[in-house]
């Protein structure tokens, strides 16, 4: 319990200071694609977390972010809004016997396909929301669209690579 | 009433989740209209001190190009003071409003060298392309570095100070006594001044800058301080030893020096009858 409590704040660090320190300075394709990694921490909080501490928990995660960024609420909401879908998509991806014990949101423990298709959607509400109510307009959406979309593929990417940059488990056989 | 209670307890989740957006969102709102410059300074007396932590580390990426800025910068300046200064013949001092140039100030990277050798040589990044040229005199932030020994068209071999080939003329500022400077003390933060006769009051401390009588420095160029004076009874000269102000050992950023009137100079001094 404690174990996963620490592990969990570690890397919400560590991604936190990622995002803010690095990733953040970075101008890839000038806007176009602008990487949020630190959701990757959202994304990998335990399983049967309860929705409740799951919304508290984006939402005080978002307001750091906003905090760094100076844009108050609008990492803050977004990441409540990707929280409350994430419950969604757990029921969905569900396994029929429901899930382990032991499973959790990663690559190794749930399977490639899973994960994408778990973190590929979630970002994409996520940026999607972000990127929109960045512009605070739907005037020009096709291009907040496209920026969204491309940012979330090279978010989605960057939470491979970390996941299997990271992983110490062995593959499930 | 009950039947509210329990219902609101079954959408404890969904109402939580609504009472978050709508904060998030009326804090989003309420910055983008007027109250950003708040929420910012606020923010940033937290979040300051992690970027500046972080421009402390990204800041040493930017000191190359800032460098290499400063240095253009200080060649434009000693160029625009040099051609004030030079020119107070005739007992006044003439204001030059035609800015005309005795001195070019060139900055260059020395890109090699070496300091602990008896014949030193440092390498500059510009060579006759951009100027520079043999017996251009090159000067450091804090004073001379050497001489350009020879010039390729991207490149310049440079006789440091230290080097037992390198000779100068230098004067005592306080006094106006000049000698030559040798580099035969085989320590690369000092070099010797020879030829200041004992009858001249030579103090450790004074300042030693060049006299520029052989065209390569322009005179008034800093080179160091005396650090001890002792004498030999059976040499009519001090024995001093100049601490330079340049660190030769980590002379980076330096300028080329050309005297624009070195040809007149030359030609006139050449075709001037000796004796």
């Amino acid at each position: 319990m404690i174990g996963t409590i620490l592990n969990n704040l570690a890397r919400f660090v560590v991604l936190i200071l990622l995002q803010t320190l690095l990733l953040d300075h970075v101008d890839l394709a000038n806007g176009w694609v602008v990487p949020y990694l630190y959701v990757l921490s959202l994304l990998m909080l335990p399983l049967e977390l309860p929705l409740w501490a799951a919304l508290f928990l984006g939402f005080g995660t978002g307001l750091v972010m906003d905090l760094f960024s100076s844009t108050p609420g609008l990492h803050a909401t977004a990441c409540t809004v990707m929280m409350y879908g994430r419950a969604l998509m757990l029921r969905a991806l569900a396994p029929r016997e429901g899930y382990d014990q032991q499973d959790r949101a990663t690559i190794t423990r749930m399977g490639l396909a899973w994960f994408v298709t778990y973190a590929g959607v979630l970002i994409l509400i996520h940026h999607l929301v972000l990127f929109f109510l960045e512009v605070y307009r739907f005037s020009g959406a096709p291009v907040t669209l496209a920026r969204a979309m491309g940012s979330a593929s090279a978010t989605l990417l960057l939470c491979l690579l970390v996941q299997l940059l990271v992983s110490r488990q062995a593959r499930p056989r | 009433m009950r039947d509210l209670f329990r219902f609101l307890f079954r959408q404890r989740d969904n109402l939580l989740f609504l009472l978050l957006l709508g904060l998030g969102l009326s804090m989003l709102i309420r910055g983008n209209m007027h109250q950003r410059a708040e929420w910012v300074s606020t923010s940033n007396a937290a979040i300051g001190e992690v970027y500046a932590l972080r421009n402390d580390v990204v800041a040493y990426t930017d000191l190359r190009v800032g460098n290499i800025a400063l240095n253009e910068a200080l060649a434009r300046e000693r160029e625009r003071a040099s051609s004030i200064v030079e020119r107070h013949d005739s007992g006044a001092v003439r204001t030059d409003t035609l800015r005309h140039i005795r001195y070019r100030y060139r900055a260059a990277q020395a890109i090699n060298s070496t300091t602990h050798k008896a014949k030193n040589y440092l390498t500059l990044d510009k060579g006759t392309l951009d100027g520079v040229d043999r017996n251009m005199g090159v000067i450091g932030a804090n004073g001379i570095v050497g001489v350009v020994r020879e010039a390729s068209p991207h490149f310049a071999s440079v006789i440091s100070v230290l080097n037992e080939d390198h000779v100068a003329s230098a004067q005592i500022r306080s006094t106006g006594h000049f000698g030559l400077l040798r580099w035969d003390t085989r320590d690369p933060r000092t070099v010797s001044l020879a030829d200041i006769d004992k009858h001249v009051p030579v103090s450790v401390g004074d300042t030693v800058v060049t006299r520029g009588s052989e065209g390569v420095y322009p005179p008034g160029i800093l080179v160091g301080v005396i650090e001890s004076v002792t004498e030999d009874p059976g040499i009519p000269f001090h024995l001093i030893v100049v601490r330079l102000s340049e660190d030769l050992t980590r002379a980076d950023h330096v300028q080329v020096v050309s005297d624009l009137m070195k040809a007149e100079r030359d030609s006139l001094e050449a075709s001037a009858p000796r004796e």
